[in-house]
């Protein structure tokens, strides 16, 4: 016999009256419908804020890309269309600045997730995991601008001990860590590995705890090793995890300056200038906010395409995983 | 335990309520502290050309003025004496300090903004005032104003030192005066006598002649130091490196760096434009000609001698690489010898270190022959400025500060203390001030003034460098160009071209 459905008290006891032998009792309350300007009205504060801090910029963002802005008191600015956008083709500093950036990005993303996942399997399930893990996350606390000064003083050449250190056992002959094109950009990267790194190691150890242990029994008992177990079980279950890393890493490394304007500006001779730190110099150093905001959207548009691209390499993985096409 | 009152206060208010009153009060507090820290207050009575000049000093008593400055011995100084300032006017400053290239973006931002919430900058030459000159009053028109409480020796070109009020307070337009000369940064060489002295002998057995330093020395010879000292310091790591270039990543050290250098040999300007003016058209640069490249293969061959974080250090670093032993020569700017003589943080200091003009141009580095070098000086003149964008009342408020911080007294005062650089003629007349010259001294700067103001910024010596609206960018060209160069990426000839193509370009040439 189908249920007989009551949504007030009254109701109950009426179907109860008529001898109903099962009542599914469902308040009004928790069937209530908002009306949707409701809901309009309760997201209103948050989407005027929004629209404040990212959407209004946005559009003023565009606004100055197709203008000259100028800088003399009372001129209003020159409508020049796509001219910025045409410039940024001739020049040169705009297409080492992306070269640099991948070069920068690439390294310091492929050291860090590797390390990364590395240190997460180390700490997973270790003894003194808890304590190592407070130990292992306290250079991302530190501001980026600090780490930037820290390590400036330590690649030093009158006084920095990792100076000191290269130059005792016989790497670096000539010159020093700061002053040299080659070293600059190891240097610089070596310092974002240093404070990064434990973010890709926590999100990892997160995503190492929910790695289905039927999954990894099966497979030793089918007889695959440690190895092939991380490889075909562990890896697979940790896309979603890294996805988030690597995306986080990655949209970082695309937008903090920090450390590179505190530690080389940019030099030994562009040796280190990243897109965003040119970006910064052609906005705040020479005052051209035209130019400026034209490179900022191309590094926006850019950041938003790779950042897709990045979620369909690894979403792919993860899914054929949940329907079972993986591992 | 304790008694607690049925009526007590905090019983009568609710949680919630308590925290709607403690948010409204913090947020009350909050934005009050901002509006009283940050912004300026106006407060006028009214004065007249006939009125005592105590009158006119305290016109503006109860205001509020902020000056945004570069973190140097002046500002220091008066920061330290703004007491005096305040009980003379009743003007209260509030005297922020950072280093050049923020101080350049935050006034940048003020500037462009219209808001004048630094109504007093410091005005640097080149990478402040070059490219802001438009957004400054013109202080010509306080200057004049008797209502005003003037300087008795007044402001014209002749109270100061040569070329430095057209170095900072004029800009495209000989009419205007944009800022007045508030301190400078004169280059000369401080180099460490004691180790001179001591290793003459050795030098003089490999080169031929005597390690020492004199208004006739050249940056052919600087090599030969450097490259001296740097084989002593590979034989025995106590002995310093020779010499070090100034680098780093603000691009203006690098570009007066490489000014001195270029103009010693035949007075080689990067540009056909009267440095004393400016020009917002500069045309065609002369990088690339055969002066320029011959000049820079020199630059190139002083740098490989050099100290090897030479590419490192801007002009702060290097400053304490000598201050800490690690080079026996630099060339620096005048308001450094304060620091170097002080024996709390120099190892350079007592008597150790000397100083002299810039190393003078080296003929066979002239192209097409020709003898004309010269000691290649170069200064940055830091001016004091009013935003145009400030309200009337607190422009002429500001002027006052500005003539204040500018006067003799004041500037004798900065000198006496922590360490100035003046820029009015009458402070070096002093008695005490003739007297500090030589040592044992109270006012250490004063052992550069020979080098600097009786021989440095005299005419053929003194090269100012290009006013431009785009310096900035400049600078940044001739950095990373000269930085390609000297990191071996680049050969003399091809970053002379690359730097002249760059500035080509930024010009529309």
């Amino acid at each position: 016999m189908a249920a007989d459905i009551a949504h007030t008290p009254d109701e109950a006891r009426r179907d109860i009256a008529r001898g109903a032998r099962t009542i599914d009792y469902t308040p009004n309350a928790f069937n209530h419908q908002p009306a949707r300007y409701y809901l309009l009205w309760l997201m209103l504060p948050a989407i005027i804020v929004l629209a404040g801090i990212s959407l209004y910029p946005f559009f003023w963002l565009i606004y100055m890309s197709l203008h000259e802005v100028q800088l003399a008191p009372g001129k209003s600015d020159i409508w020049v269309g796509v001219d910025n956008f045409l410039r940024l083709f001739s020049d040169k500093k705009f297409a080492s600045g992306w070269l640099t950036l991948f070069k920068y990005s690439a390294l310091c993303l492929s050291i860090e997730v590797g390390l990364g996942v590395l240190v997460a399997v180390i700490l997973n399930n270790s003894r003194l995991e808890k304590v190592l893990v407070t130990i292992f996350l306290m250079p991302m606390m530190m501001a980026p601008m600090v780490a930037g000064f820290l390590y400036m003083f330590l690649y030093n050449g009158t006084f920095g001990w990792y100076f000191w250190l290269l130059r005792s056992v016989g790497v670096l002959e000539g010159g020093t860590i700061l002053g040299d094109r080659g070293w600059a950009m190891f240097a610089v990267v070596a310092t974002d590995v240093w404070q990064w790194t434990p973010l890709i190691a926590l999100i990892t150890l997160a995503g190492l705890k929910r790695v289905p242990q039927d999954q990894l029994e099966a497979h030793m008992v089918d007889g695959a090793g440690e190895i092939r177990n991380f490889i075909s079980v562990t890896l697979p279950n940790l896309y979603p995890f890294l996805l988030i890393a690597i995306l986080l890493r990655f949209m970082d490394n695309f937008r903090f300056i920090d450390t590179i304007l505190i530690m080389t500006g940019g030099g030994p001779a562009n040796a280190t200038k990243i897109l965003p730190t040119y970006l910064f110099d052609v906005s705040f150093k020479f005052f051209e906010l035209g130019r400026g905001a034209a490179i900022a959207f191309t590094l926006l548009l850019l950041t938003i395409l790779l950042g897709l691209v990045l979620t369909k390499v690894f979403e792919d993985p993860a899914r054929k995983l949940k329907t079972g096409g993986g591992g | 335990m304790f008694h607690v009152p049925k009526k007590a206060l905090y019983k009568t208010i609710s949680r919630r309520k308590f925290l709607e009153l403690g948010g409204g009060v913090a947020t009350v507090l909050g934005a009050g502290s901002l509006a009283v820290g940050l912004n300026s207050v106006i407060v006028r009575r009214p004065v007249y050309a006939s009125s005592s000049d105590d009158a006119k000093w305290r016109q503006y008593e109860g205001s509020k003025l902020v000056f945004m400055s570069e973190n140097t011995p002046p500002s220091f100084a008066i920061r330290d004496n703004i007491k005096s300032f305040y009980d003379l006017t009743g003007i209260e400053v509030d005297i922020l300090t950072d280093g050049l290239p923020t101080v350049q973006q935050k006034v940048g931002i003020d500037l462009r903004s219209g808001r004048a919430d630094y109504q007093l900058n410091y005005v640097q030459d080149k990478p402040i005032g070059s490219p802001f000159a438009d957004f400054y009053a013109d202080l010509n028109e306080f200057s004049k104003d008797d209502t005003l409480p003037l300087d008795a020796q007044g402001y014209g070109d002749e109270v100061w030192f040569e070329n430095f009020l057209d170095a900072c307070g004029v800009y495209y337009d000989r009419g205007p005066i944009r800022a007045f000369p508030y301190d400078c940064a004169v280059s000369c060489t401080f180099y460490r006598q004691d180790l001179f002295e001591k290793l003459t002998k050795d030098f003089e057995a490999d080169y031929g002649y005597r390690l020492e330093f004199t208004d006739d020395t050249t940056y052919k010879n600087m090599v030969d130091f450097a490259a001296f000292f740097k084989k002593m310091h590979e034989r025995d790591s106590s002995i310093p490196y020779g010499y070090a270039q100034h680098h780093g990543s603000f691009g203006w050290t690098t570009q007066l760096d490489i000014q001195r250098h270029m103009y010693a040999q035949n007075q080689w300007l990067d540009f056909a434009v009267d440095d004393t003016l400016g020009s917002k058209n500069p045309g065609p640069t002369n990088w690339g000609d055969a002066q320029s490249i011959k000049a820079m293969e020199g630059y190139q061959a002083l740098a490989d001698v050099s100290h090897p974080d030479n590419l490192t250090n801007g002009t702060l670093e290097l400053n304490t690489v000598y201050a800490a032993g690690g080079v026996a020569m630099q060339i620096q700017y005048h308001e450094f010898a304060a620091s170097v003589e002080d024996a709390e943080q120099s190892v350079a200091a007592g008597g150790k270190t000397a100083y002299a003009m810039g190393p003078k141009g080296e003929v066979s580095w002239n192209s097409g022959g020709g003898d004309n070098v010269v000691n290649a000086t170069n200064c940055g003149i830091g001016g004091i400025g009013i935003n145009a964008g400030a309200s009337m009342d607190l422009q002429r408020a500001a002027f006052i500060f500005a003539s204040w911080a500018c006067s003799h007294d004041t500037q004798l005062m900065v000198l006496k203390g922590v360490g100035g650089t003046p820029t009015r003629k009458s402070v070096l007349e002093v008695p005490d001030v003739v007297k500090a010259r030589q040592r044992p001294t109270t006012m250490p700067n004063a052992l550069t003034f020979e080098a600097v103001y009786d021989k440095g910024i005299r005419s053929p010596n003194m090269v100012l460098g290009p006013k431009i609206p785009k310096a900035n960018e400049y600078h940044e060209i001739v950095r990373v160009g000269t930085q390609q160069c000297i990191s071996g990426e680049l050969s003399a000839q091809e970053a002379c071209e690359s730097i002249r193509d760059e500035l080509n370009a930024i010009h529309d040439v």
